[in-house]
């Protein structure tokens, strides 16, 4: 009986996810293994989809891009931490820079587009800076320089997720108990020892599960580069995902667009996999 | 097209229909990132509008797929009155897929002050001379001179004479090709093309601000940018002068972009001469005059194209009049350049460019560079069974 009344509750959740992610995820899969087409009967093709993507330059460059964008997650994960305990000391106007980091977080994509394609341009700001401190000669081409363009978008997308992990951080930091932190100071620990061996055995769940969101973002990359690029110059910043909106949804290629997230996918789970299996609490 | 012409297309169909009892027409529009996919759906649905406005690529490509209905007999009597050209663009395979309705055409916009500066007389006859000076810009007052759409090379290319295809195989490697890519890596080399933006599928926004900054010395733009630049920056526009754009050795004019009304597949059969009778009424003279003047575009009728309007320049002409009339001499020489029947030319077309950006900033040897490109689009045409 309360077995049954759990599942009740479950089942509005577990219909609109069945309606509105299992099944689209489940079709989705399965057409990538077709022609599929609105005005076309659509056939089986196996893997034929799959083997035109790798053929090409553009998406084979994206999932190495896509790979790439990995080496941004422990800067975020870093980088969110250290901002988290910054701001979680009682300072004055603290809260402020708790809002301002948070800031790029709300901010529209298409907004963050249009700021960070001023900063970047040859003419831009941070060019002027630069060459006004004597650290450049000549204006450098964030993004139009085929070496450059894709490091500058995934500044962007870290910048863009380090208010989000912030928070997430600063929430655990806060009901790390106190009173393990008071004992610990009796005991005679400093800052650095009770940061070790107190606060981050404690904020572990939390390193996970944003660490796991994060690669799963860094995987997915592609409103930046929609915004920045638009996989240019010289297709250095197509991304599997962006490939694959390219395809799909600029080019209305749905079984190419499908299979292309088919493969970003597994990626996405499999590496998914591996952080649980090596970032998992080993104690409760 | 809502809601600025909104009141155009109302009063057009209140005509239509008060002048034929019994036909009801609806307007419907919707943005330009949807229309495949609604005409899509509404084709497969078996409830295809009556017309479409389509571009010339999607009417290819429509075309190709079977989406499309020829309107080679309803166009009927009213065909000599198009611009050939304009029926030129909308014929694949000898059939005509559309009733032409406008298109564009670019002019050169020139800062006068810039050129005084760069010692240039006039404004550039022919593309040598519009790098030419380009570079010379750049060399005497730090300026860049041009910004082309290079990721639209292929057009480019077939403006100049230069085949992408021949015989079912790409042939844009050939030493005539390499030598376009090489005076263009000669003006990039020396500061003559505008940087920002230059390889991007949509060039026209960096350019104009750049023209509109004082940063660029020719913008090759539709007339309608000549009237951003009168609203937008009064300072630049009072120094601007126009002329109209090289035609180039095939005597086709630059920046043509036709947009037409196409009859869908699966329309009732009883209901196309009504079809060809209204569409004929939205594209006649006076309908397209009437939309031309509205939206700073240029009629698809010859004699609507030559409407005073565009042709006639009062002595007090600023440089917006000015550009409306250079286009207007281009007008008729005005194509869009297109590579038909290709599937998945847009992808195809990545390749061309990745391989002239390459070659245009010096990261890889022209000819190696267009080579390599050429591989892959006849790898790739192969597979499509164009030999």
């Amino acid at each position: 009986m309360r077995k049954l009344t759990a599942w009740l509750f479950l089942a509005p959740a577990l219909i609109l996810l069945a309606i509105f992610s299992f099944w689209p995820v489940a079709f989705g899969s399965l057409l990538a293994f077709t022609d599929y087409s609105l005005i076309r009967e659509t056939h089986w093709v196996g893997l034929d989809n799959f083997r035109y993507i790798f053929d090409n330059e553009m998406f084979v460059t994206g999932l190495k891009n896509s790979l790439l964008f990995l080496l941004m997650v422990p800067f975020v994960q870093i980088g969110a931490l250290s901002l988290a305990v910054l701001v979680n000391n009682q300072l004055p106007g603290i809260r402020y820079f708790r809002a301002a980091f948070y800031v790029p977080v709300v901010t529209t994509v298409s907004v963050v587009g249009i700021m960070w394609g001023f900063m970047f341009h040859e003419q831009g700001a941070l060019n002027y800076v630069l060459r006004a401190c004597h650290l450049v000669g000549a204006p450098v081409g964030w993004l139009s320089n085929d070496t450059l363009a894709l490091f500058a978008i995934m500044f962007v997308t870290l910048w863009r997720g380090l208010g989000w992990y912030m928070v997430m951080y600063l929430a655990a930091l806060q009901a790390v108990p106190a009173d393990m932190q008071e004992a610990a100071i009796l005991d005679g620990a400093n800052r650095w020892q009770r940061f070790w061996k107190i606060t981050v055995p404690m904020l572990r769940p939390t390193i996970m599960i944003c660490s796991v969101l994060s690669v799963l973002a860094a995987l997915k990359a592609y409103q930046e580069v929609d915004v920045l690029t638009q996989g240019g110059p010289m297709n250095s910043t197509f991304t599997g995902l962006y490939y694959a909106y390219d395809q799909g949804l600029k080019h209305l290629k749905l079984p190419r667009a499908l299979a292309a997230s088919f493969i970003v996918s597994l990626f996405c789970i499999g590496i998914a996999l591996v952080c649980l299996r090596y970032l998992k609490p080993k104690h409760r | 097209m809502k809601p600025k012409f909104t009141p155009y297309y109302e009063t057009l169909v209140r005509n239509y229909e008060a002048a034929n009892p019994g036909v009801k027409v609806e307007w419907v529009d919707f943005p330009w990132d949807i229309i495949q996919t609604k005409l899509v759906t509404r084709i497969v649905a078996g409830t295809p509008p009556a017309l479409v406005n389509l571009n010339v690529p999607w009417a290819d490509e429509f075309a190709r797929d079977g989406l499309l209905a020829p309107v080679d007999k309803l166009l009927g009597e009213a065909r000599p009155r198009y611009l050939a050209s304009t029926l030129q663009d909308l014929t694949f395979n000898g059939k005509t897929y559309g009733f032409p309705m406008y298109s564009n055409v670019a002019v050169i916009a020139y800062n006068t002050q810039i050129f005084k500066a760069a010692g240039i007389p006039h404004a550039p006859r022919e593309l040598d001379e519009q790098l030419l000076f380009a570079r010379q810009i750049a060399a005497r007052t730090g300026k860049a001179g041009l910004c082309p759409a290079l990721s639209k090379i292929d057009g480019l290319m077939m403006q100049q004479g230069l085949a992408v295809i021949a015989n079912g195989k790409a042939v844009f490697n050939s030493p005539g090709h390499v030598a376009l890519i090489r005076k263009l890596a000669e003006t990039y080399k020396a500061g003559g093309l505008l940087k920002d933006a230059l390889f991007a599928e949509d060039n026209f926004p960096a350019a104009i601000d750049a023209y509109k900054g004082g940063r660029l010395g020719m913008l090759l733009a539709p007339p309608t940018a000549v009237k951003r630049i009168e609203s937008d920056a009064k300072d630049i526009y009072a120094i601007t002068d126009v002329a109209p754009a090289p035609l180039g050795p095939t005597g086709i004019a630059d920046g043509g972009w036709l947009i037409h009304y196409a009859v869908p597949k699966n329309v009732d059969a009883k209901l196309l001469p009504a079809i060809g009778k209204f569409a004929r009424y939205l594209t006649n003279d006076a309908n397209q005059l009437a939309f031309a003047k509205q939206a700073s575009v240029y009629p698809a009728m010859a004699q609507a194209a030559n409407d005073p309007f565009f042709t006639t320049v009062p002595s007090n002409a600023g440089a917006a009049e000015k550009a409306v009339a250079a286009g207007a001499v281009s007008m008729p020489h005005s194509h869009t350049l297109y590579v038909a029947g290709i599937t998945d030319y847009d992808e195809l077309r990545r390749y061309l460019v990745k391989a002239v950006e390459a070659g245009v900033t010096g990261k890889q040897d022209i000819q190696q560079a267009l080579d390599q490109a050429v591989a892959i689009w006849n790898k790739k045409l192969a597979a499509q069974g164009i030999r």
